[in-house]
């Protein structure tokens, strides 16, 4: 399997990509996660597409719900979404690199 | 200031409404809570009930668990196949009914034309009609039916 291949998170959409990060470091309810997302990327997300994102990333089995706190469900990151998030990291940071050097050498 | 609020709650609440019912019941609550927590915010309540209804939108289109999307294309496929089955069902019916409705039946029926031997000196060649053919192709038709189209092939021959 290329590594191209081993990247699950090519296809889920930027905002699953900013909560595994977001969750990265801890358990974080909705509220939480948006006011996190906001702070370190800049990016607001909207509830609808939290809400779609969290479904779509526990389907996969890369986050998981805890036991409720008052009505808040927090999400805690699992070891795949882990991985996961870390292949992905990696091969951002391959294209990122390219992309640098090559604007470094054609002189942009 | 309290009637803009409730107003606002209800936009969010009738948004949060699309939502199928076992989405409803999983988020439902949480994310009334976290609508007012971003309206608290200053966010306005139109966004967060415009952001709920995409994603609500993009919920009843997404397969449930358990149901792959090849087997939701393959139901939507079938649902296809069948709506132009039957358009085309209705489309080929509906001459014959026409023809069936438009003639009236108390009017008299016209003799059968018979067919002209070649040796009657016709430049055109001259192919006889076969109310067998007619009766075949429309099953379903009355007697009635029948000798109109009967009628209808010999004046066309």
């Amino acid at each position: 399997m290329t590594t191209r291949e081993q990247d699950v998170l090519r296809r889920v959409g930027e905002a699953s990509v900013l909560i595994l990060v977001s969750l990265a470091d801890g358990p974080k309810h909705g509220y939480a996660l948006i006011q996190d997302v906001k702070q370190f990327a800049g990016v607001e997300l909207g509830p609808g597409t939290l809400y779609g994102a969290l479904d779509r990333l526990e389907r996969l089995g890369l986050i998981e719900s805890l036991p409720a706190s008052e009505r808040r469900h927090p999400y805690r990151i699992t070891a795949p979404g882990a991985a996961a998030l870390r292949v992905h990291l990696d091969s951002l940071e391959r294209v990122s690199a390219a992309g640098r050097l090559r604007l470094r050498l054609g002189g942009v | 200031m309290r009637a803009p609020k409730a107003q606002e709650g209800r936009l969010v609440d009738a948004a949060l409404h699309c939502y199928p019912a076992r989405w409803r019941r999983r988020h439902g609550g949480e994310a009334a809570e976290l609508a007012a927590l971003l309206i608290r915010d200053g966010n306005p309540a139109a966004s967060i009930a415009w952001s709920y209804l995409v994603g609500a939108a993009r919920e009843w289109l997404t397969p449930p668990p358990g149901r792959s999307l090849s087997t939701v294309a393959a139901a939507l496929l079938a649902a296809t196949c069948l709506l132009g089955f039957s358009a085309a069902l209705v489309a080929e019916t509906a001459p014959a009914k026409a023809a069936g409705t438009t003639q009236s039946p108390s009017l008299p029926i016209p003799p059968k034309i018979k067919p002209m031997p070649p040796s009657a000196g016709s430049p055109h060649q001259f192919t006889p009609c076969h109310p067998r053919q007619v009766t075949d192709a429309i099953p379903a038709a009355g007697h009635s039916h029948l000798s109109l189209h009967e009628t209808a092939h010999a004046r066309s021959c």
